[in-house]
Order: structure tokens, then C-alpha cells, then sequence
């Protein structure tokens, strides 16, 4: 059984290091310490046209700048969901509409659309990892008649932690064949649901491989990627058929700055997007 | 029996018995007298250490990150001695930690120039501080040359001649930090070069930026400097380090009266965090 | 067509005419390319600089663009131009070689850095060849000729009292043929050049694939002191960070060198780092010169200049890291990826 086919040549802009200035449109306030940016250039356009999974640097001129996935994209805008971690995210979260930023990119390849066609998907992804997962799961539900069953699984340490959640519990639920799987890690007073961590509750599912026509997506921390690989392969899925994103390692985004390397290859011009597989033969310290 | 004889014997015989878990010596490098530090644990291993007039670096820094692993032994001359009660002091290690072979030093050679190191010719201190026993007697101790020549020299220089010199000083300086990483000083968990939060000092090199990480290690290590010389034995780009350390010490010696650090484990505070009614203060 | 030595110096001034000539040079104690010039004594008989080329492609700290807040409180960027004509007149083959990694990092398989583009595009090289090594030269077990640099644009090979003149690109004849009143017909032999460092790299990178786990990182790693010295006198590290001042309402972007010694490298938001320890630190740095960049680019990423041996604080020796790889007893393993 051969794996997914995954395109490991990177976007090449013309100056990948100078940014443009954008404008703040919009801010949604996914939880407390998320939130979401819709930019659009100064004369009102979209940035820049990109494939699902495809980066962008997004950032304050007098701060820094970092590395995100567009999270949704429209014809006007892209959009670029944030947790506050570090120096750059801070700064970010005290953005109002109207303020001015600075973005570069596209970066990076995409998620597989044209090799899982016809497949079953199953998005896995823990707290912030979600965004990036979206950006390939919205195009799924964009161009639903390509692909089969389609399941989410999604957890968080608390209720605070999930982001999305209106689509997570009010509109994909009811999108056709799709199955919205959440658990928090503790319980919580607002939480009723399921109580597990990501890799025990993706257990009691019961979602197999298919004979290879089910495709599994992970985006999460270190040690959901590690948990969750290892329940996908025990439930017989070949390691060709799980895709991640490694996008955490990408620096300055043009695979010269040295970060990025896992052995020989640079995440930043061949990925992030890979598969297990291929991530399971490169040398890595993670 | 010399000294490198006893060094391999008792470094055997420690690691034999596991008293110690490692043991930190020095062994031949690649070229003609030329040395390296030499970390074992395996007692076969003790007879790759050396001992001679070209082992240049001091050793007491690695006790930092081996004493995890269990017991250190390691060879300390007057230099690494002093190093090993500079951790102990800043509670890095305790003295329980290590086990110390003595060896007296008359001062290590410049394999290059076949001269003495500077360290060693402004060494104060020839034999250890504190040991567990010695490898060989004690050896003489030398005149050491004027502690503060080179600080005069700078002192002596007017303003526009002293502020150039600073310049060529820093616009050398690459930034590599090995200054800061073999010296027994410079503990702190998190640099403050390394706080890009807070942001102390831009990663931009230039005279101001690097003159300003020069000059706040100076005033950090401070009262703490064992004098080892190292920092400016390895810096890649031959900065006079030791005059800018000297000139704390010249200092503190004029205002708290004569005070070397790191001489022996039940030294008092130093003097800069002590608070004395009797303190000089001159400014107010 | 040959040079004679003593024709150097009218031929710098010359050359200097209108453009910046960096020549090796010792600035206060600091053997390193400087602009030739006033106090600048030109030292050829340096066989290499204690600092190498790279700043001139690579500067340490790079102005990448500046900004500013106008009237109405928004940014602007603004770029600069700066880049001038440059020549590096006597650069080694050693460092010539190290060209060649760093324009396969900058200018191939995936973006082009446009700054280092536009440095290289308006550097003339000319490279002299070595008649003499240091000990820790062993440039030829790294596959370079230390009186050869092919992609020199003029090659000086040393022949004792003159060069032998070869224009290797059309950049290098083009300015070979403004040296009419300097050089004069004629051959000579190069000197040859006895180095006495000398490793074996024959299966090094192939053994390396299976080592990535091997006890020799650890025993290697435990002396160094994750200082950044080799990576910053190496001529082919090419590290950088980018990041920004910020003074009232003007800024600047710049990238600066940084080193995969320090463990602020990798050092992610949020707290989680890839190598956190030295072990993983030295490793990825001699995989990275003597494996990853071979698998990617065909090449080693070390060049045998030896400063880094010449430099390290604790002596801790490439070429003695080759012969242990070499004694190890590992099967040499196919490209895993």
C-alpha cells in the first residue's frame, strides 16, 4: 500500500524576505488567550493567494514576526488564528481592527487535497493545533463530493482551550457524514462530554484504516503527535497514510536561517506537510 | 613517581571503587603539546590522562554539568581549585560533589610561542586552594608579576586615547560568548544575553551592543572573578579581557580594602552585596 | 601570464580605484579580509585569516530594511541600497570552496536570498593559492586543491616569486585585461603545497547515516563548552536570526549571524526545544557538516580551513572526530531518505 502523495516543493516568492503592510479587518475572540485576525492589504485586497496548510509570517514591525498557517482564507482576506505564547504573540493579541502589521509568504506546501481524494479523513488535533488542521478540513467541506466520511477528533485541557467552537459544536455536526469527536483532559464544570486525552479517546472510536482509504491528519503538541501515531498504527494504518505539519520549526521561512533541518531536509523548503513515513526515515531530534 | 603517574593511578582507582562516577583531567591532543580536557568514566580510560606544562585549559566549569551523574573526581591546580570554591560558594555544587587530586603548577607554556601563558605569568597562586590529597609536593611560589600594570597602562591613557581603546576593544568582539562559557562565574541558568523577553542587549554586533555585554559580565562576575585568565586565553579574537576584570578588582581592593576571591570555603560575602555602615560613600 | 610579487601593491592601488579591495590583513591583532586602504598592510603571508571571507556575502549583522510611523501613526518600509562593487584579493581555495556551499544555501533549492544575491553578483574574486600550509590546514582531504579554486574568477597560483595568472570566468578576464602594465607574459610552476593534517573522509558520510544514536556524540559532546566560536570563524556556517531595534518611531529589520551551539537557538515560543542539551547540539552541527549537507547539496560543508580546530577553547577537533568515525566500527549505510 503506498502512501499519500505529498508535493514537497515550497511556494518561491519573488522577495520572500520583505514584508508587506496589511490591515487588521476583523478579530474574533476564540478563547481567552486565542484569537483570530482576518488581514486584507492597504488598498483592501487579499495578501496573498495560498493552498490549505500554506504559511504565512505575520508580525509587528517593532516586535518580530512568526509563523502561522492561514487558518481560513476568503477572496478578500486570510486569516490567521493566534495563541498568546511568547514576546510576538503578546503583541499581537493588543491589535484592534484598523492597526497596520506586517506579512510575508506564502510559505511552505499544502495539505495532499488532490491525494486524498476519494478518502475518508480523520483530523486529529489538540488546543491550538486545530487552526492549522482547519485550514484542510474547511476545504473538504468546500469540495465534499471528494472526499467520504469525515471525522474530527479535538481535544483541549479545558473547555476554555477549544477554539472554534461554534463551528465545532453548532455547524460541522451538522455538515453531511461528518462526526465531531471532543474530550477534554479534566473535567470541567461546563463540559459534559468525553473525558480523555487525545490518543485513548481516538481508541474508543473504533476508526481503522480501511484498506487504505482512510487518510489521518495529526497536528498537536510533541507528545499527542507521538501518543496518537502510536494508537493509529496499533488500529493497522500504515504510517504513508498519517500527515502532520511540522510547521513549529519554521523560522525565518526560506530554509536558510538553519533551524528547520531534520537531518538533510529543511521544513521550511520541503515542508512543513509530511507524512509519518517520510518524517520516520529523516534524522530528528524533536 | 610524577605527577601524571599518581593522577592515572588514583583516577583508576576512584572510578575502580566508584567513588567518583567521572573523572577530569587532561589528555594529548592531535599536535605536538597540545592538550584537551579528557572526561572518563570508564577506569581503562585513566591512562590516556596527561599531565604537563601544556595542559592550558582550566576544568573546574565541567563539574557543573557532570556532578548529576554522580561523584566528580578532577585533577586542580591553584586555578581550577579556586574555580571549584567559586561553585561551591554560589551553591552550583557542594563540596561533597568533588574529589580533588592537588597538583602544584609552575605555570602552563604557549605550545605556539613556547613562551609562558600570560595567565600563568600574573598566576597568584601556584598550588590549590583545598584539595582531598596531592598528586606530588607543592611547588614554589613564584613572584607574580604586577596584578594591576595593565589597568594603569589604561588608566594612564587620556579620555579621547581611553575611549578609542574601548572601541578597538569591542568593535573586535564577534560575540561568540566563549568568555562566558568556560567561565566558573558564569553559572546563571539564563544569560541575560539569552533573556530575549526582557531583551538586555540587541543581537546586532556593533561597538554599543557588544561593549555593553562586555561591560555587564565585568560588573556581574565582579567580586566573584577567580583571576583564572581563561576568558582571555580563549577569546578568538584576543580581547584584554583580564584588564577589564582587573580593574573591578582594583576597585573593590581600593574601596573594601585587599580581597581576592574564592581562596577558601568559609570566605564571608563578598563585598559587593555586604552592607557595612563603615562602606565608602562618597557620592552622597 | 604571470605576476610578480612585487607588482602587488601597484596593482591594488590600482584595482582600489573607484570600488572597495579587501585584502588579509592584521587589524588590531585580528587577521581578517580588510578594505585595502591607509593602515591597512596587506598579509599575504598569512595562510589564513583568523576570520573568514563570509562577512563580505554574509555581513555578521544585515540591515535588511527599515521603517518607520508617519503622521497618521501607520508603517512604512523603506529599503535600502548599498550594495557596492567589492573585490577579495588573496582568498584562499579553502575559502573559495566555502563559496560554493554558501551560493547553494543562498541561491539554489528553494528561494534566493536576494542580499546575498546581490552581494555576489558584484564581488570579484581573486584567489591565491597556497605554497605553505598551516598545521591545521587539510583542505585536500576535503577534496580542495590548495593551489586551485575553479570558481575563482582569477586564480594567483603561487609559484614562489611570481603568480601564474589564470582569468577563469568572463568576470576574471574582463578584469585581467586591465592588468596589462603589472603582469608579463610568461609560465611558471606552482609551488607544490605539503600539507601534514591529513584525514580520511572515504565513507565518513555514508557511516554517519547509520550513527545518528552513537556513543561518539556524547563523548564528544561533553568537553565542548556550546560556546559559538567554531561557527563563527567557520567559513561556511551560515546561521542567522532576524530580528529588529526599535528607537521612538524608527526601526530597523536586520539578520544577524547566530549559532546552533547556543541553546537559545532553537528555542521555540512556548518553551519547547528541539536540542535542548549540548549532546544534540554538537551532534546536528557535525552531522550537518559531514552528512546532511552531503545529502542534500553533494558536498562537504566543512572545507578543511581548520580554524575551527586552530580556534576551539577545549581543542575539540574535527579531523579527530573523522579518524574516530573512521575507526568506528559501523556498517556505512545508503542515503535513509
Amino acid at each position: 500500500m503506498s502512501g499519500i502523495e505529498i508535493s514537497h516543493g515550497c511556494a518561491k516568492g519573488e522577495r520572500p524576505l520583505i514584508p508587506q503592510v496589511c490591515r487588521v479587518v476583523e478579530i474574533t475572540q476564540e478563547t481567552p488567550d486565542v484569537k483570530s485576525f482576518r488581514l486584507q492589504t492597504l488598498d483592501g485586497k487579499k495578501p496573498f493567494d495560498c493552498m490549505p496548510g500554506q504559511l504565512g509570517m505575520f508580525g509587528l514591525l517593532a516586535y518580530g514576526e512568526c509563523m502561522f498557517v492561514v487558518s481560513a482564507q476568503s477572496d478578500e482576506w486570510v486569516q490567521f488564528t493566534v495563541k498568546k505564547v511568547g514576546l510576538v504573540t503578546e503583541q499581537l493579541h493588543e491589535l484592534c481592527v484598523g492597526d497596520e502589521v506586517s506579512l510575508r509568504g506564502p510559505y511552505g506546501n499544502w495539505w495532499p487535497t488532490e491525494g486524498c481524494k476519494g478518502k475518508d479523513m480523520l483530523f486529529i488535533a489538540g488546543g491550538i493545533g486545530l487552526p492549522p488542521v482547519r485550514s484542510f478540513l474547511l476545504y473538504c467541506l468546500e469540495h465534499r463530493e471528494d472526499f467520504g466520511r469525515i471525522d474530527l477528533v479535538y481535544s483541549g485541557s479545558k473547555y476554555d482551550d477549544l477554539v472554534f467552537k461554534e463551528q465545532l459544536f453548532e455547524i460541522w455536526p451538522n455538515e453531511p457524514d461528518m462526526h465531531v469527536h471532543v474530550s477534554l483532559y479534566r473535567e470541567d464544570p461546563r463540559w459534559d462530554g468525553a473525558v480523555a486525552y487525545t490518543a485513548p479517546f481516538l481508541e474508543t472510536l473504533d476508526l481503522g484504516p480501511e484498506d487504505g482509504n482512510r487518510v489521518a491528519v495529526i497536528c498537536g503538541g510533541p507528545s499527542l503527535s507521538r501518543t496518537c501515531r502510536e494508537s493509529l498504527v496499533k488500529a493497522g494504518f500504515d504510517e504513508g497514510h498519517i500527515i502532520t505539519t511540522l510547521e513549529m520549526r519554521m523560522k525565518c521561512g526560506v530554509g536558510k536561517c538553519g533551524r528547520c533541518n531534520m537531518g538533510g531536509h529543511f521544513i521550511c523548503l520541503d515542508g512543513p506537510i509530511f507524512t509519518l513515513e517520510e518524517i520516520g526515515r529523516m534524522h530528528s531530534d524533536v | 613517581m610524577t605527577a601524571q603517574d599518581t593522577i592515572r593511578a588514583r583516577a583508576r582507582e576512584l572510578l575502580e571503587s566508584g567513588e567518583v562516577a567521572s573523572f577530569v583531567g587532561w589528555e594529548a591532543g592531535r599536535f605536538a603539546n597540545q592538550t584537551t580536557p579528557l572526561i572518563i568514566s570508564d577506569p581503562a580510560d585513566a591512562d590516556k590522562l596527561v599531565f604537563n606544562e601544556y595542559c592550558v585549559n582550566t576544568l573546574a566549569k565541567y563539574v557543573r554539568d557532570l556532578v548529576p551523574r554522580g561523584k566528580v573526581g578532577l585533577v586542580v591546580r591553584g586555578c581550577d581549585s579556586r574555580g571549584i570554591v567559586r561553585l561551591i560558594i554560589d551553591q552550583v555544587i557542594k563540596r561533597e560533589d568533588v574529589y580533588l587530586i592537588g597538583v602544584g603548577c609552575s605555570g602552563a607554556i604557549d605550545r605556539k610561542s613556547g613562551e609562558p601563558l600570560k595567565k600563568c605569568v600574573e598566576c597568584r597562586h601556584n598550588n590549590p586552594v583545598i584539595c582531598d590529597e596531592m598528586a606530588g609536593d607543592e611547588v614554589a611560589k613564584d613572584e607574580p608579576a604586577d596584578r594591576f600594570a595593565e589597568v594603569r597602562e589604561v588608566e594612564l591613557m587620556a579620555q579621547p586615547e581611553r575611549s578609542r581603546f574601548f572601541e578597538s576593544v569591542y568593535a573586535k568582539c564577534i560575540r561568540c560568548y566563549a568568555c562566558r562559557d568556560v567561565c566558573p562565574c558564569c553559572t546563571c541558568r539564563e544569560c541575560f544575553v539569552d533573556a530575549r523577553r526582557e531583551n538586555w542587549v540587541g543581537k546586532q554586533n556593533n561597538v554599543a551592543e557588544n561593549r555593553f555585554y562586555g561591560l555587564t559580565r565585568v560588573m556581574h562576575i565582579g567580586d566573584r572573578c577567580i583571576e583564572c585568565g581563561e576568558c582571555e586565553r580563549v577569546c578568538p579574537m584576543d580581547l584584554p579581557l583580564m584588564k577589564l576584570n582587573r580593574k573591578v578588582i582594583q576597585d573593590l581592593n581600593d574601596l573594601f580594602g585587599e580581597f581576592e576571591s574564592s581562596m577558601s570555603l568559609d570566605e564571608g560575602p563578598e563585598p559587593l552585596i555586604t552592607y557595612d555602615l563603615a562602606d565608602r560613600e562618597e557620592f552622597m | 601570464m604571470i605576476l610578480n610579487k612585487k607588482n602587488l601593491t601597484p596593482l591594488l592601488e590600482n584595482m582600489a580605484a573607484g570600488r572597495d579591495v579587501f585584502v588579509p590583513a592584521r587589524v588590531d591583532g585580528v587577521a581578517k579580509f580588510a578594505l585595502f586602504g591607509e593602515g591597512v598592510e596587506c598579509a599575504f603571508d598569512l595562510v589564513n585569516t583568523t576570520m573568514p571571507p563570509k562577512d563580505l556575502l554574509f555581513p555578521q549583522t544585515q540591515k535588511m530594511y527599515h521603517f518607520d510611523v508617519d503622521a497618521n501613526g501607520n508603517y512604512r518600509i523603506h529599503e535600502y541600497d548599498e550594495s557596492r562593487e567589492q573585490v577579495v584579493f588573496g582568498i584562499r581555495p579553502c575559502d573559495m570552496r566555502s563559496i560554493v556551499c554558501l551560493d547553494e544555501v543562498f541561491l539554489t533549492k528553494g528561494f534566493v536570498d536576494e542580499f546575498y544575491a546581490n552581494a555576489r553578483e558584484k564581488l570579484l574574486t581573486v584567489c591565491i593559492g597556497c605554497a605553505s600550509a598551516a598545521e591545521t590546514c587539510f583542505c585536500e582531504s576535503m577534496g580542495v586543491d590548495p593551489q586551485a579554486a575553479p570558481n575563482a574568477d582569477i586564480m594567483l597560483q603561487d609559484c614562489g616569486e611570481v603568480y601564474r595568472v589564470l582569468a577563469q570566468t568572463p568576470k576574471g578576464e574582463a578584469e585581467v585585461a586591465n592588468w596589462a602594465a603589472f603582469v608579463e607574459e610568461g609560465d611558471a610552476e606552482p609551488v607544490a603545497c605539503e600539507l601534514s593534517l591529513a584525514v580520511n573522509m572515504e565513507g565518513v558520510v555514508d557511516k554517519l547515516e547509520g550513527m545518528y544514536d552513537h556513543p561518539i556524540w556524547e563523548n564528544l559532546s561533553i568537553k565542548c563548552l556550546n560556546c559559538g566560536t567554531c561557527t563563527y570563524v567557520c567559513p561556511t556556517c551560515h546561521c542567522f536570526d532576524i530580528s529588529q531595534d526599535m528607537r521612538r518611531k524608527d526601526g530597523v529589520r536586520f539578520r544577524c549571524w547566530d549559532s546552533c551551539m547556543f541553546s537559545e537557538y532553537t528555542m521555540m515560543a512556548g518553551g519547547h526545544n528541539p536540542r535542548p542539551e549540548k549532546l544534540e547540539r554538537v551532534r546536528n552541527r557535525f552531522m550537518h557538516k559531514l552528512n546532511f549537507f552531503a545529502r542534500r547539496y553533494g558536498m562537504s560543508l566543512c572545507v578543511g580551513c581548520g580554524r575551527c580546530v586552530e580556534k576551539c577553547p577545549v581543542a575539540l577537533d574535527i579531523t579527530r572526530l573523522i579518524d574516530d568515525i573512521g575507526a568506528c566500527d559501523v556498517a556505512p549505510a545508503a542515503q535513509a531518505e
